[in-house]
């Protein structure tokens, strides 16, 4: 949307005014600007010329020769221009000028003909893209010779404004609107548009509005008699520099109505009107249209459509119809000036794709008190531009809001509140600037001491103005909000709460980069079809299904349709990527390890079956829940408007749960292999890179359950293929039947007996499938779970008055044991031999043979035994020893006791 | 007085001057330690001297027990000697040995490298932890009344385009933007508060290296009585001052966003040239920082509140373009890419 300077300067004294310096004020008060735009400067030494004689290039088919008069003196130029003709107006750009649109004219030859200067066209003047013919100034009155700025309404400033900065105005669609913010902010008078038009009798045609909803209001008048024929040169130059290419006179007059009072027209020509007939009406389904644009367009009920006896001629507020369009034959023209529905201009405009400079406005819901205006000003524009023309009908005007005008909106407010929401004081802001600052903007103020009523005008009314709250802003952007004096605001103050899950977040992000040197991840929500098909990466039901993910009604594109269940899959693909890229640091070769996880959330559809207690408290029942105490209820909405009750309500109705959406952390660790052959990627990855990186995971899981708070961690294996009881689980634990989980080497995460997530290297299906050789280990848990886990109780008791004793065993024992089960055992044995002296039982290493010929291997673990009353003897430990031995079959390893 | 020299005279040199050499001879403090068993020791050459006296005659007793003891003497002194000795060439060694490497890395295990948006969402919610703002988190996916309905803009309104929608079929929606937690906080505290809540939003719309479908948002919003714009100019000023780090100045326009009234767009003075008009702020002086307001009466309705009783003030900050602000990253797609040559710089 552009606003012309010099058009809002016909109804504002602007003298005085820089407008380029103003453009900052008007951001600030008005809407914002993205461009201060000047015409003029550059065609200071442009001229009007007439062509006295044209002449064939003798040299060249398509140029000829210009013989123009300049007033007192004639020049002969070379010219291009195919529309070139005598008797024609022209600019004439002498040589040595340089224009705007950067072309420098010389004096020169042209294909062997002397050219001292330029006829120029709109694009060679900068004043629209426009370069297919000469800029014609046929209708100027001024003398040949005089300068093209005296001569024609070339000079302007023009802002660009933000289109969405004024998408809550609908009066500053216009000129006229951004005039009277202009005549405000100076507070100068604002000349009233010239209204006067002489009517004839009668309805223009057989008019009826049968969808009152969709048009309060539809104004129509005939003119006959009409001469079709360019506009005026300097209305042609306004047209341009709004951005509209001039057309014809009519339908350049309906342009210009609209661009200058915001209210969009469209001009019938009536021998196409089948039986003068007009109705607005609802399209029937199916109903086909031709618009202007060359496009049928088929039309649903919720469309409203002008028709005439027959069929649809418009497609209302938006375009008109291709066989009803003014043409260089009309003589009779239907003038539409209308007020549409704006919901449902802005839906048929969507629909169809169509958004037009008609549509944007309504859609903007216009006042219907403007068209008549428009119509109006469209009246008395015709009769000048197209000489000869008469008005042969009344101003027929149907709908409504002629029949019923809606009551105007009234404000009753303080001056004391409009102040106390600005915060500024009654010495900042008087009551009496106040009135005058609303009034300037048209409003009606009726003072009573502080008491104001205010009543808002039509043009504010549809929309835009309903509150106090509203006035306050009205009055803010008019004071200046730079000269408002800020406060600290006063608050009772209280700490601050952080939730539990949020601080644990950060606990866990500082532990993993800091104490695990992982790399933190933030991924995409959608999954990624392409990679999880690729990879074989999907979480199955115990029936061979899928579990349920929730979809996307308008996805981007179908690899990214559903939402994630599992960080997992996403994580997977990122770790893939940067194995084959390295890190930034390292170049990814074999060895090269990449570790990152991620923290965010994953999406459960809510189960169909009943659900249990514990995921009952997790479901957000949202707004249906506000309204189960019936006191509350009526208390909450008894404060709305109707209006907005029933929004309300209604949204109730309608609401579902929301789906689970936990909170989980994603961790995975990763080797390249060596090699890229074939064989590499299907060779079982040496145990040692395995374990190595397994037990890195669990250190850093067993890091972030210290940092909740919670005693330990287990880490088990289970039965992946069978249910684990949904009871022990969190509502929303990771799938345990997923694809990428291996069978024989994962181990479930647990707290107590409550199951908090996985940890598992790659499924050997899933890792053979990557493109590069490597090992994957990854984990998945629940974050939520972790803070329900077992707590660590902290105390700080005394230190121990006795010394503890150490013993190690080295034990050999077959590879299926395992390292948990053994130290349990050796636990067991210990405890009956010290009762209530065994203090720990750690593992220490493991050796086994490299060849993995050797069914066993050798495990050391290491007891620590303190008693409180005494220090424990050497036959203490001996008996140890012997029981051990017993039990196991082994020695205990030489050196500690 | 006596003209033949006892025997043991002659011994006891012997063997003073024998333990006396060796003594001088002990190449390190081990070596010293055996000879000082040998010698002085409860089983040594020397302390066996003295149990001798009683086997000689008593008129000799009184002179061998003088010459033992100062053999014993000399012996001792001797070996402390040898030690203070042997102990200052272990000292003058250490400190004249030049071989030790002090360039060689430091042991800790790397650190790992945290998001940039957490970084800053960090240092965000930590400022306005400080300044009494609860810290909250809110689900991403939304009902239709969260995030539409409550925030005043109602299935007809032209600003639903503004924000295009992912949605789902279950008829929730992804958050277009993180005010969809405004009424859910109004609902959860009683007023007077104000809190923080920062997240992922989404926005159905094609990506280009400043446009991408996911990107993050805080949201601010405090509820009180008698709030003002002169309370959120304050406001603004104080936290954007904390969160960049240096004094700015900001300047509030005319802006619209439905669930506010007034509303602005907030500037901050460009601190490129200090508003005087450059290339960063395309010659305005001003960059168009976030979007603020008062909080629109229907919403406080929605949240429960009176808002005859109670107002308030709302702001949404990009926290993916600050993110972009601070470290110059070219494309906002980098944020989420899950690629560790741009994430291990942070």
């Amino acid at each position: 949307m552009f606003v012309s300077w010099r058009w809002i300067s016909q109804w504002v004294d602007t003298s005085g005014v820089d407008p380029v310096a103003f453009a900052g004020r008007f951001t600030c008060t008005v809407a914002e600007i993205d461009h201060v735009i000047q015409v003029g400067p550059g065609l200071e030494n442009v001229l009007v010329a007439d062509v006295i004689g044209v002449e064939d290039h003798p040299n060249a088919d398509k140029l000829h020769i210009a013989t123009v008069d300049l007033g007192g003196r004639t020049e002969r130029v070379v010219c291009g221009a195919p529309d070139l003709r005598l008797g024609m107006r022209v600019p004439f750009v002498p040589p040595g000028v340089t224009l705007p649109s950067g072309i420098t004219v010389r004096e020169g030859e042209v294909r062997g003909v002397r050219s001292p200067g330029m006829l120029a066209s709109e694009a060679d003047l900068g004043l629209s893209e426009d370069h297919t013919g000469l800029l014609s100034l046929d209708g100027c009155t001024a003398p040949a010779g005089t300068p093209l700025l005296d001569a024609v309404e070339v000079s302007d400033t023009l802002y660009e404004v933000d289109n969405k900065s004024i998408t809550h105005r609908p009066d500053l669609w216009g000129q006229y609107g951004m005039a009277r913010e202009v005549a405000a902010m100076l507070d100068k008078p604002l000349q009233p548009l010239d209204l006067a038009v002489t009517l004839g009798q009668g309805m223009p045609v057989d008019l009826q509005v049968q969808a009152p909803d969709l048009c309060p209001r539809y104004l129509c008048a005939r003119i006959e008699d009409v001469t079709l024929a360019p506009a005026p040169v300097d209305l042609r130059l306004r047209l341009r520099r709004l951005g509209v290419r001039p057309i014809s006179n009519v339908v350049d007059a309906t342009n210009l109505v609209m661009l200058e009072t915001g209210n969009p027209l469209h001009a019938f020509d009536a021998r196409f009107l089948h039986g003068q007939t007009i109705r607005v009406r609802r399209a029937t389904p199916g109903e086909t249209l031709r618009t202007l644009d060359g496009s049928d367009r088929v039309l649903t009920a919720n469309d409203c459509v002008i028709a005439d006896a027959d069929r649809p001629v418009a497609l209302a507020g938006v375009m008109g119809g291709e066989e009803s369009e003014i043409r260089p034959d009309t003589r009779t023209v239907v003038l539409e000036a209308a007020a549409f529905d704006a919901a449902t201009i802005r839906k048929t405009a969507m629909r169809l794709g169509m958004r037009t400079e008609s549509s944007a406005r309504f859609e903007k819901s216009l006042d219907p008190a403007l068209a008549a205006t428009a119509a109006r000003r469209f009246l008395g524009l015709l009769l000048q531009v197209s000489p000869g023309a008469r008005i042969t009908s009344g101003l027929a005007d149907v709908g409504p809001f002629g029949s019923q005008p809606p009551a105007p909106i009234r404000i009753a407010t303080t001056s004391t509140y409009l102040r106390g929401r600005l915060g500024v004081s009654p010495a900042e802001m008087a009551d009496a600037w106040i009135d005058h600052c609303l009034q300037a903007l048209e409003f009606q103020v009726d003072r009573q001491g502080d008491a104001v009523t205010v009543t808002v005008p039509g043009f504010r009314a549809t929309r835009d103005i309903r509150l106090a709250e509203d006035l306050v802003e009205e009055l803010g952007r008019h004071y200046g909000y730079q000269r408002i004096v800020s406060k600290a605001p006063l608050i009772p103050s209280r700490p601050p709460e952080l939730p539990p899950l949020r601080r644990l977040e950060r606990d866990v992000r500082a532990i993993l980069v800091q104490r695990a040197g992982l790399t933190e991840a933030l991924l995409y929500g959608f999954d990624d079809e392409k990679q999880r098909t690729r990879l074989g990466l999907h979480e199955p039901t115990a029936d061979g299904g899928d579990l349920p993910r929730l979809g996307l009604r308008n996805a981007i594109s179908s690899e990214m349709s559903r939402l994630r269940r599992n960080l997992a899959p996403n994580l997977i693909s990122a770790i893939e990527r940067n194995l084959l890229t390295g890190d930034g640091r390292q170049a990814s070769k074999k060895g090269f390890q990449v570790g990152m996880f991620e923290i965010g959330r994953v999406f459960v559809p809510v189960p169909d079956r009943t659900l249990a207690p514990h995921e009952q408290a997790a479901v957000d029942r949202g707004v249906p829940a506000l309204l189960d105490d019936p006191t509350a209820a009526a208390t909450y909405l008894g404060r709305m408007s109707p209006e907005m009750r029933l929004g309300v309500t209604e949204a109730a109705a309608r609401a579902t749960p929301l789906p689970w959406q936990p909170i989980r952390l994603g961790l995975v660790l990763a080797e390249r292999l060596g090699g890229g052959a074939d064989g590499a990627k299907t060779a079982i990855p040496p145990q040692e890179v395995t374990e190595r990186l397994f037990r890195t995971v669990v250190g850093a899981l067993e890091a972030v359950a210290e940092a909740a708070g919670l005693g330990g961690l287990t880490v088990t294996r289970g039965d992946l293929s069978q249910p684990l009881d949904l009871l022990r689980l969190p509502v929303a634990a990771p799938d345990l039947g997923a694809t990428w989980l291996h069978p024989r080497r994962h181990g479930l995460i647990r707290s107590g007996d409550r199951v908090l997530g996985v940890v598992s290297a790659l499924h050997p299906a899933v890792r053979q499938r990557l493109d590069v050789p490597a090992e994957v280990v990854l984990a998945e848990l629940d974050l939520g779970a972790l803070l329900q886990g077992e707590r660590l109780v902290v105390r700080g008791g005394a230190p121990p008055t006795h010394p503890a004793v150490t013993q190690d065993f080295t034990l050999r024992r077959p590879r299926t044991d395992r390292v948990a089960d053994l130290a349990a055992a050796l636990r067991q044995v210990a405890v009956a031999v010290l009762p209530g002296s065994v203090e720990a039982v750690q593992y220490l290493y493991g050796l086994d043979d490299a060849t993995g010929a050797n069914p066993e291997r050798a495990l050391t673990f290491r007891v620590t035994c303190r008693a409180a009353d005494r220090t424990i003897g050497s036959d203490e430990i001996a008996r140890l020893v012997d029981k051990v031995s017993a039990r196991f079959g082994v020695q205990a390893a030489p050196g500690d006791a | 007085m006596n003209q033949a020299t006892p025997s043991w005279r002659a011994e006891l040199h012997a063997l003073t001057q024998d333990w006396l050499q060796r003594i001088a001879l002990a190449a390190d403090l081990a070596g010293l330690r055996e000879l000082e068993v040998a010698s002085v020791g409860k089983k040594g050459d020397v302390t066996a001297l003295m149990r001798r006296v009683g086997t000689l005659p008593p008129e000799e007793r009184r002179d061998y027990g003088a010459a033992a003891g100062d053999v014993r003497t000399q012996v001792d002194q001797a070996l402390a000697d040898r030690k203070t000795a042997l102990e200052q060439a272990i000292l003058d060694a250490e400190l004249a040995d030049d071989t030790f490497d002090e360039t060689v890395p430091g042991l800790l295990p790397k650190r790992g490298h945290p998001h940039p948006l957490s970084l800053v969402q960090a240092e965000i919610e930590s400022v306005f932890s400080s300044m009494g703002f609860h810290v909250l988190d809110y689900p991403e996916v939304e009902s239709e009344f969260d995030n539409f309905e409550a925030l005043n803009i109602p299935s007809w309104h032209p600003a639903r385009d503004m924000q295009d929608t992912f949605w789902l079929q279950d008829g929730h929606l992804l958050r277009t933007h993180t005010s969809s937690g405004q009424v859910r906080a109004m609902q959860t505290f009683a007023p007077p508060f104000r809190a923080v809540f920062p997240g992922k939003v989404y926005r159905y719309e094609a990506t280009d290296a400043s446009h991408e479908h996911t990107f993050h948002q805080v949201e601010g919003l405090l509820v009180d009585r008698h709030v003002s714009v002169a309370h959120l100019l304050d406001s603004m000023r104080t936290l954007l001052s904390a969160i960049l780090k240096t004094d700015v100045t900001v300047r509030l326009r005319p802006g619209y966003f439905p669930f506010v009234e007034p509303g602005f767009e907030l500037d901050i003075q460009c601190r490129v040239c200090g508003g005087k008009g450059c290339s960063v702020c395309k010659q305005s002086g001003w960059l168009e920082l976030l979007p603020c307001g008062l909080v629109h009466p229907h919403v406080l309705r929605a949240g429960g509140l009176d808002p005859e009783e109670w107002q308030g003030w709302a702001f949404g900050l990009g926290l993916s373009r600050l993110v972009m602000m601070r470290f110059g990253v070219p494309d906002v797609r980098l944020l989420l890419s899950g690629d560790t040559r741009f994430l291990t710089q942070f």
